[in-house]
């Protein structure tokens, strides 16, 4: 009885200490309720007020996230931990969370249907994803892992449904809820083997992988290539990437956005917590069938979206599979053992959010106000809207990762560690990654170059200018400008991020 | 600081952004501000011409003048040292001539678009980015900047050729922006490898405390510090790696271990890797040069680009590719250079032969242009590859002299389509008749290109085959069978003008029946006399006082030459001695 008691009080004790480094989540949590709340009243007033509760919700994560003068690791019960790379990937989902209602409130579909009913849960909904994202980034314990990933996902497959009386959007929420719930299923099964093996949940104690090593080989191939799949799920690699194209067509744009950016991220971030043991040369060449696994995906997930992006007849699919191909291009950044990627990643992972969200902003006011539903529906639009146009072409070699745009700086960080750790190492799989990264980036750009084929290069016969409302002309600069100035001073960002994580 | 090259590199960027705040209906505003953006560029071109000091000791590392350096972009890649990007621009005998050519043809560029009715704010937008590309190309000693100004050429080609060219225009510029970019992402491949591997000895110095900030670096330290650097007792997170490109030319910049370092030992292919590196860029290079068998992009590019784009393309942008040769692939890999000098001169002898049997056998008068541009590239790389001081001279002496008159080629054959809307050889005859004047600018394009004696293309033609002649004895490189083989060119490139101007000026007047409704032949109008008397004029003048340029260049050739023979044999004994190991 004693001793519980001083287990307790030991427990409580550890729970309090900690506890300051769930402030954001505590607040996500707390507006969550509160726009859940605010939802049953009928008020029109109240109804038109709750994006900007979610949004304010957001903004005070925000800026509790980049304000905090505290730099120190805090661990919560040795399942989260609070450091660094969590609190910029933090800021990250904030800001994605606020980009996606920025962008929901400039989507007249979602506008209009939710005057009535249910305005409420869609944007509580997504205040529940970005929680479930920080805790993703969070999470050094496989259970808390895979909890961290169930709250992101039930979230998702909700918000693809948010238009449920269109027939793609129920084809693609039904796609997604049941490829989502099987790949869970099958990352708790290589968890359960994991825990089975090694007696822990929390893969950053060293006794993880010194019981890990002892294990029988097969099965620890076996277990890892299970937990792999839940990951590569998440972050829309292949081979587990079939919902993609599905949800990405049948999902509100602002959703597609927020997809292809958040879960991403958190999913990348959790990868790279899981693989920081490998930095250590001892431990990587112990593991190497894993590395050799996750290189083939990497490689896999980087041809898949690349060349199937070039038979792509609509924009949606057309992002689906480029953003697939980024997904290949993070995850070969996670392979650079030993050189110092994780700063590289958070950049490539900053400048992702920029241009997606940029990207999606115009398709969405393609589909929304000009009815663009295919590529060609393109043609000739260049010249009714140059402005947007312009923009668009900005994003667009950004995203292929072209000079004078971020992505190039991205792109070039990312292929630099890949060098240097082949340089360290000498290891086969790290040039092959390297050499079909810098070549599908020249296939990149046929595809992405499509959009501006459409739009400049084709004509059409009527000349009339289309009228672009000012909030979108603002959001499109806001998107714009990081792309170039973190081109041209990308060490402002990386100084920060290089602070945030020492 | 002296801010003359960054005046010349961002006149034009200023120029338009005074065309994007003007309104679009004011054509007649935005041409004005383009002409007098590149009339400006010109003359601070000319006045750097005549201000650069020729006499100046060069030997690759130094002997830049006119250096901006500024901090653009420094971060520190943790334990493993710092990196940093320069603002670093300058300009030495290899980029005088091309930046001169550069303010000529843009400015004669900018006349020939005068008739442009589509999209004139848009159009004239483009045309001063690539401007400033091209420029920034020319001048960039800092490999970052360098790619930065590389890669951004091809959006403005892309989009000018894909809208206002011809009836094709689409496959064109997709294929031309396909190809060079592919050629580009080869170059990113061996930037990558460079700079992870490169040091900037003052910078480190720097870094370890040894002299204060902001304070150069005297001879000895640096000396010191390379020694250091070889000795590996420099702590990695001191090393500053570095894009610059003088420092890459330098052995002793390099960080041992690293895979481009000399001793490094890794090979792939069989190939020690900085082989392979060397064969990376050269082929990203040859791409824009273009040399067979690479060269399938520039008819496209050629035929569907609309006139004064296809000036630029051949005058200007080609030139990037041959220039990037001589700043880059050869001063870095000299090993490498020393070794594949026979294939390099092989693939010009094959250009020169190649390019003049398809220019021969062309209908269309734009396409046979296109093949002889194809054709005296190669005698660039032929003349490189001799890595004697005549053949560099007249390789870039071949640049220069060939960005003047395939101006006037391309020039010449916009007059004749802007009339005829037609452009087929064989669609004509007689021409000499009805346009006299300009027929005679015809008859002077086409014999300056073919290598007159009194024209600058005879010089440098003279100038390579020289370098080539004598190779074999003064350097080692290059069987003498090239040289030989290029003479023929010679021959071929005499054939292919004489018979085309035979054919269509000559004889009796006839022009194809389903033209002659919509022609109007006329002669030059005064337009096209403001284009094409200057071109004349200085292709004369560069050919009978060659030292204008050569004045200019041959310190800087020097120099280069003496860099590359003397690292490269070195290089090329240590490399051969770790393979036979």
């Amino acid at each position: 009885m004693e001793e519980q008691a001083a287990y307790l009080t030991q427990a409580i004790d550890s729970i309090l200490a900690g506890a300051g480094s769930l402030l954001p989540e505590l607040l996500l949590a707390i507006f969550f309720l509160l726009l859940v709340t605010l939802d049953l009243f009928k008020s029109k007033t109240i109804k038109r007020l709750l994006p900007w509760v979610a949004l304010t919700g957001l903004f005070s994560v925000l800026v509790l996230l980049v304000l905090d003068r505290n730099l120190a690791e805090v661990q919560f019960l040795n399942l989260l931990r609070s450091d660094g790379i969590a609190r910029y990937a933090g800021i990250l989902f904030s800001l994605t969370g606020i980009f996606t209602i920025l962008l929901s409130l400039q989507n007249p579909k979602i506008e209009k249907r939710k005057q009535g009913e249910g305005r409420g849960e869609f944007y509580a909904l997504i205040l529940m994803l970005v929680l479930g994202l920080n805790l993703m980034a969070k999470s050094v314990n496989l259970l808390m892992v895979f909890l961290a990933i169930e709250v992101v996902s039930i979230a998702s497959y909700i918000l693809t449904l948010t238009l449920k009386e269109e027939k793609r959007a129920v084809e693609a929420g039904l796609k997604y809820v049941l490829y989502g719930t099987l790949s869970a299923g099958v990352m708790l099964y290589g968890m359960s083997f994991f825990y089975g093996l090694t007696g822990s949940l929390d893969y950053t104690l060293v006794s993880f992988w010194r019981s890990l090593l002892d294990a029988s080989p097969l099965m620890v191939t076996v277990a890892a290539i299970l937990v792999f799949a839940g990951f590569l799920f998440k972050i829309s690699a292949a081979p587990f990437h079939f919902w993609t194209p599905d949800v990405y067509q049948g999902a509100p744009m602002p959703i597609v956005a927020l997809f292809s950016t958040g879960p991403k991220m958190a999913g990348i971030i959790v990868i790279l917590r899981f693989v920081a043991a490998f930095a250590d040369p001892n431990v990587a060449s112990a593991f190497s069938d894993v590395q050799l696994f996750l290189g083939i995906a990497a490689l896999a997930t980087l041809a898949v979206g690349n060349f199937t992006a070039l038979w792509q007849r609509t924009p949606r699919r057309l992002m689906a599979f480029s953003s697939v191909s980024h997904a290949g291009f993070l995850l070969m950044a996670l392979l650079a053992f030993g050189s110092d990627y994780t700063v590289s990643v958070l950049f490539y992972m900053t400048v992702l959010v920029f241009m997606n969200f940029g990207m999606f902003l115009f398709l969405q006011m393609a589909e929304e106000n000009w009815q663009v539903r295919t590529l060609e529906d393109f043609q000739g639009m260049g010249a009714r809207i140059p402005f947007a146009g312009v923009l668009a072409l900005l994003y667009l070699l950004s995203l292929t990762g072209l000079p004078p745009l971020a992505g190039f700086m991205g792109k070039l960080l990312v292929f630099s560690n890949v060098w240097e750790a082949y340089t360290a190492t000498g290891q086969p799989m790290l040039l092959m990654l390297l050499v079909a990264g810098i070549l599908l980036t020249g296939v990149a750009l046929f595809y992405y170059i499509k959009i501006p084929y459409y739009l400049f290069l084709k004509r059409n016969h009527t000349d009339e200018n289309l009228v672009i409302s000012l909030s979108n002309k603002l959001l499109l600069v806001l998107f714009a400008l990081p792309l170039l100035v973190f081109f041209f001073k990308p060490d402002l960002l990386l100084h920060w991020i290089e602070k945030l994580l020492a | 600081m002296n801010y003359t090259l960054s005046s010349l590199i961002f006149l034009p960027l200023l120029a338009a952004l005074v065309v994007l705040l003007l309104p679009t209906r004011m054509q007649q505003g935005i041409k004005a501000v383009t002409l007098g953006g590149t009339v400006l560029q010109l003359a601070v071109a000319v006045w750097l011409y005549l201000s650069f000091d020729g006499a100046s000791v060069a030997n690759g590392q130094t002997g830049y003048q006119f250096v901006e350096k500024l901090n653009w972009i420094g971060f520190s890649l943790g334990n493993l040292g710092r990196f940093q990007i320069e603002y670093f621009v300058g300009v030495d005998g290899v980029s005088i001539g091309m930046v001169l050519l550069t303010g000529i043809v843009g400015m004669i560029g900018v006349i020939s678009s005068w008739n442009i009715a589509k999209n004139v704010k848009g159009y004239f937008l483009l045309y001063l980015l690539l401007m400033t590309s091209v420029m920034g190309c020319f001048l960039a000693l800092d490999f970052f900047l360098f790619y930065l100004f590389f890669e951004f050429m091809l959006l403005p080609m892309y989009f000018l050729i894909g809208i206002w060219g011809g009836p094709k225009r689409e496959y064109a510029a997709l294929k031309f922006f396909i190809y060079t970019l592919i050629g580009s992402l080869f170059i990113l491949v061996v930037m990558i490898g460079l700079y992870t591997s490169v040091i900037d000895p003052e910078a480190t110095a720097q870094q370890m405390g040894l002299v204060g900030e902001n304070v150069p670096a005297s001879l000895d330290l640096i000396r010191q510090v390379q020694q250091m650097l070889q000795q590996g007792t420099i702590a990695q997170a001191d090393l500053v790696r570095t894009f610059s490109i003088p420092a890459m030319m330098e052995p002793a910049n390099f960080i041992p271990g690293s895979l481009l370092h000399i001793f490094s030992g890794v090979s792939l292919f069989d190939l020690p890797i900085r082989f392979v590196a060397f064969l990376l860029v050269l082929a990203g290079f040859l791409i824009k040069v273009p040399s067979v068998p690479v060269h399938t992009w520039l008819p496209d590019a050629h035929v569907e680009a609309p006139t004064p784009i296809s000036v630029l393309l051949a005058a200007i942008l080609l030139k990037v590719g041959g220039y990037g040769l001589i700043r880059i692939v050869y001063p870095v890999f000299p090993d490498a250079g020393a070794y594949f000098s026979t294939f390099v001169g092989g693939l010009g002898v094959l250009s020169i032969i190649y390019g003049a049997l398809c220019a021969l056998a062309m209908n269309d008068l734009k396409k046979l242009i296109a093949y002889s541009s194809v054709s005296h590239m190669g005698f660039v790389l032929l003349g490189l590859a001799s890595l004697t001081n005549e053949g560099v001279n007249g390789a870039i002496y071949m640049m220069f002299s060939h960005g003047l008159i395939s101006a006037m080629l391309f020039l010449v054959v916009g007059v004749i389509y802007d009339r005829a809307h037609d452009r087929m050889i064989l669609n004509f005859r007689g021409l000499a008749k009805r346009m006299p004047a300009y027929t005679a600018f015809v008859v002077i394009a086409f014999f300056a290109s073919l290598g007159l004696p009194g024209f600058s293309g005879f010089i440098a033609e003279l100038l390579v085959l020289l370098g080539s002649f004598s190779a074999p004895e003064a350097t080692g490189m290059l069987p003498r069978w090239m040289a030989v083989v290029a003479v023929i060119g010679l021959l071929l490139s005499a054939a292919y003008y004489l018979w085309a101007l035979q054919r269509m000026f000559f004889g009796k007047y006839w022009i194809f029946p389903e033209l002659r409704e919509k022609a109007i032949i006329s002669d030059l109008t005064s337009r096209e006399y403001l284009m094409l008397v200057p071109l004349a004029v200085l292709a004369f003048a560069f050919g009978i006082f060659p030292h204008l340029l050569l004045d200019k260049t041959g310190m800087s050739v020097t120099g280069f030459t003496e860099l590359v023979l003397r690292n490269g044999q070195e290089q090329l004994n240590i490399l051969q001695a770790i393979l036979h190991r």
